[in-house]
């Protein structure tokens, strides 16, 4: 083991230079997490080049051995807070969400962001390599914009600052706008129309023309690439019923890109989800009926919509840890039915493609080299990745939690088998 | 009943030198249905004392483990067959830390009884006077192998009040869940939440120094009280001894008993070793101090409860022959969590303290399995030494350890409650799904069959769904 250590960071300094690995022997997953082909991965700046059984690189390429091991595009979590807070409950220390507007669609989480987090690693640990980090409401349904992230510690942490604008209108969230969900939806369907005017009349308001609009200048300018399409609207809500309100509402405008997220009775609303091509972040694991809307949460969620034809991604979506593992939830939807494939697909392509990251959430030719190399079945709890590659460079995966652990190993004198 | 309840009470008064054991102790109805016995064959066995599966058979009678052996052993002329190829057994799962009932789904105001956040000693509430027994969250924790639970007040407090264990039973009341025989639980809390909770409303701990003032003087309280009554029982049984006789020329009359102090009772329950501390704590040196603490007023501690750097302290763990129960990966949701480390678990097993995987959460108790095989798993790749069957026992022995029911349940041995799960896949693996539960031997899920318990609440509007 610690001969393969050494031999990682050898591989991690050596690429880092060169951008140029084979990765051989590398079993592509498929239908399980133990079989499938078995190929030699080529990545040269940043992309896999070449996929194909005994290749050869260059005098330059550094040779990595996955001993037939499973390997996947690295994993997307499309509800992280990594980057946002060192320690999640020190509100003190927490940049995502504003409080005081009601109106946040122009906030912006990116600016926040630590690239330095020590949680970063944490997130390689578990495969993930792509995260969608989302702002939650503070005093307004319109929370404001989640960035998209690549985990790596310092260089390039964010890749885009206006990934998705986040509303909010699950059964609590009615206190943002005066107390019902009523109103919530419809002030959200005001705003959206609001902007078009402004667009209608930028000549005017620019020359003072016009009376000045109810919302800020930042948020219309954000609420206007969301009807354009520029940008996807999120809508986190449980409520079957709410569920078709918010579709019927937003597929009103005709290039707006709806996502639901949460959707704990999406289950029951397949087919309007289905007319409208509408795709559903959902967690996995929150089966409980927390409260009326999301008395229809179910464990075997991701199997019913898989089953109706919905596109979904699983997002991790723990408030208690960073640890939790995008795997366990794919893992307990294929022990609820899920097919395993369909399981990797909602951590891998699907989150891709739901939020246009191009060439990502898969292993082809041409696609970006996040890849994951794992000791066992990648959705298996026991499981955990031996190697990282993002854009096709080796990232570091110790954790200030190892160097705490071996620490103690040493202080407690703890017999270890190395 | 009542009857009954009163002259124990007043035998107790009489004879006992503690008066918490009995008083106000509504006592378990809970029974198990008259049943067949039956035998279960085929399945891989795991009876939870880490030494490893074997193919074999268990055989119940009357709710209790009649006998189990392998394969190839005799097994006794039993009716009623249950081929369990391809299967694999363990004891019930048992979760020392949960909030079911007091803290239920829905999680509005108006059922969220867990913490009397009133005042930083409340060691006279009870948890099973908040517990909601149609709590939709019973069975879904049914659903993942728990056989028994323990639920506990909140942190919010030094010493949060008493805890209650129970059955995973659908009952129409609490005293129909309760663990019959189980010992008392004391929740205290160290650490932030005490001190947040009143030093936000300016009043005392608003420190970490503050709670051990706290404890201290409600100790000090609890030795006075546990002394006046000692003083009172033995001026009762001067004065009974000399009613027999009317011997000696002092004429005594019957002293009168002091009065009840809910409160002290709880404490005193401590210090007579008959109400077990399960104490929430998180950072190595506070759970150090509290070590301390106990041995300054002569009682054990129990459990260590969250207790993330536990992994620092292992050998004081074992020293003082406390548990420490645990997430498998929960950190950094406050700052006493930020030293969290995946590996805590096995590196207090490998301290060779005793280790538990608990839930306090509606959802992580449907997975403790999975927890537990994360925790193995982590622990593997630092290079300790474990195995599968290690990881059970942090699930059902060393649980059973912890609630005092060790003898009655947590391995499968001959005479113990037939509490039992049969899982689809080998119980570490996230694949695994419990296929079937007993809790004394009686079938109380069937996941094939669609046999589970539906819950008041659930009725009308959620019964589809397991």
């Amino acid at each position: 083991m610690k001969n393969f250590v050494l031999m990682l960071v050898f591989v991690w300094g050596s690429s880092l230079a060169l951008g140029d690995v084979l990765i051989k022997d590398a079993r592509l997953v498929k239908d399980n997490g133990e079989t499938g082909d078995v190929r030699d991965l080529h990545i040269k700046d940043g992309r896999i080049v070449e996929i194909g059984v005994n290749l050869k690189g260059t005098e330059e390429t550094v040779i990595f051995d996955a001993m037939e091991r499973a390997v996947t595009a690295g994993l997307i979590d499309s509800a992280t807070t990594i980057g946002l807070a060192e320690v999640s409950g020190l509100g003190v220390s927490y940049d995502g969400e504003v409080s005081g507007d009601d109106m946040a669609a122009g906030f912006q989480v990116a600016l926040a962001l630590n690239p330095a987090s020590t949680l970063i690693p944490l997130a390689s640990n578990d495969g993930i390599t792509r995260g969608i980090v989302v702002p939650e409401p503070g005093d307004s349904n319109f929370a404001g914009q989640s960035a998209s992230v690549r985990f790596v510690q310092g260089r390039n942490f964010l890749q885009r600052e206006d990934n998705g604008l986040h509303l909010y209108l699950r059964e609590r969230d009615r206190r943002y706008a005066g107390g019902s969900r009523a109103r919530a939806l419809s002030l959200a369907v005001d705003a959206l129309e609001e902007a078009g005017r402004f667009d209608r009349q930028r000549e005017a308001f620019d020359s003072n023309e016009l009376r000045p609009f109810a919302i800020g200048l930042d948020d219309l300018e954000t609420l206007l690439r969301v009807r354009s399409g520029a940008m996807p609207l999120v809508v986190h809500v449980d409520r079957a019923a709410d569920i078709r309100n918010v579709v019927d509402a937003f597929t009103a405008f005709p290039d707006l890109r709806l996502i639901l997220a949460g959707a704990a009775e999406a289950w029951k609303v397949t087919e309007r989800l289905l007319a409208h091509d509408i795709p559903v972040l959902i967690n996995g694991l929150d089966n409980l009926p927390q409260n009326f809307d999301r008395l229809g949460a179910r464990l075997d969620q991701a199997y019913l919509l898989s089953s109706a034809g919905v596109r979904f991604a699983l997002m991790s979506g723990s408030p208690y840890s960073e640890f939790r593992s995008l795997t366990q939830a794919a893992g307990v939807a294929v022990a609820n039915g899920l097919a395993w494939e369909q399981a990797l697909l909602a951590i891998t392509a699907v989150p891709a493609e739901i939020w246009g990251l191009e060439g990502l959430g898969k292993i082809d030719r041409g696609a970006k080299a996040d890849l994951v190399i794992w000791s066992g079945d990648p959705l298996e709890v026991s499981s955990a990745p031996i190697a990282v590659m993002v854009d096709g460079e080796w990232v570091n995966l110790e954790t200030r939690q190892d160097r705490l652990a071996k620490r103690y190993l040493e202080v407690l004198n703890l017999e270890t088998k190395d | 009943m009542k009857q009954l309840l009163i002259k124990k009470v007043i035998l107790l008064l009489m004879l006992s030198s503690w008066v918490g054991e009995v008083l106000g102790d509504y006592e378990s109805t809970y029974q198990a249905k008259a049943h067949k016995s039956f035998i279960i064959e085929n399945a891989v066995i795991d009876v939870g004392e880490g030494q490893g599966p074997f193919l074999g058979w268990i055989a119940v009678s009357e709710g209790r483990i009649q006998a189990l052996g392998s394969s190839n052993e005799s097994k006794p002329e039993v009716a009623e067959r249950l081929d369990a190829s391809g299967l694999w057994l363990t004891p019930g799962i048992i979760d020392v830390h949960s909030h079911l009932g007091d803290y239920p789904s829905p999680s509005y105001r108006a059922h969220s009884d867990g913490n009397e956040a009133t005042s930083p000693v409340t060691a006279e509430v009870w948890a099973e006077h908040s517990v909601w027994p149609q709590d939709p969250q019973f069975p879904l924790a049914l659903a993942g192998g728990v056989t028994a639970l323990q639920i506990l007040p909140g942190s919010a407090n030094l010493f949060g009040g008493r805890s209650v264990v129970l059955k995973n039973v659908w009952s129409r009341t609490v005293q129909g869940m309760k663990f019959p025989g189980a010992p008392y639980g004391l929740k205290m809390a160290c650490g932030e939440n005490p001190k947040r909770v009143y030093g936000s409303k300016s009043q005392s701990p608003a420190t970490r120094m503050g709670n051990f003032a706290g404890y201290r003087k409600a100790w000090i309280d609890a030795q006075e009280y546990q002394k006046k009554w000692q003083r009172y029982e033995r001026s009762l049984n001067e004065y009974v001894a000399w009613e027999s006789t009317k011997s000696g020329s002092d004429y005594k009359t019957r002293p009168s008993p002091p009065k009840r102090n809910l409160q002290m009772e709880t404490l005193v329950g401590v210090l007579e070793g008959e109400i077990l501390v399960h104490n929430h704590c998180y950072r190595a040196d506070e759970m150090a101090q509290i070590i301390d603490l106990s041995q300054e007023f002569n009682y054990q501690v129990t459990a260590f409860h969250h207790a993330v750097e536990a992994y620092k302290i292992g050998d004081l763990l074992a020293v003082n022959n406390v548990c420490a129960a645990m997430w498998a990966d929960w950190w950094q949701f406050k700052l006493e969590s930020f030293d969290g480390v995946k590996s805590n678990v096995p590196m207090v097993h490998a301290a060779g303290a005793c280790a538990i995987v608990h839930s306090d959460s509606a959802t992580g108790i449907q997975r403790l399995n999975q927890e537990a095989a994360k925790a193995l798993a982590a622990g593997q790749r630092l290079g300790l030494s474990l195995s599968d069957s290690d990881a059970l026992t942090w699930l059902t022995r060393n649980a059973a350890k912890a609630l005092g029911i060790l003898d009655q349940t947590g391995t499968l041995a001959t005479g113990k409650m037939a509490d039992l799960v049969l899982w689809s896949h080998p119980p570490m693996s996230v694949y695994a799904r419990a296929q079937m539960v007993f809790i004394d031997g009686v079938k109380q899920f069937d996941r094939e069959k669609g046999i589970g318990p539906v819950t008041d609440f659930e009725l009308g509007q959620r019964e589809e769904i397991f």
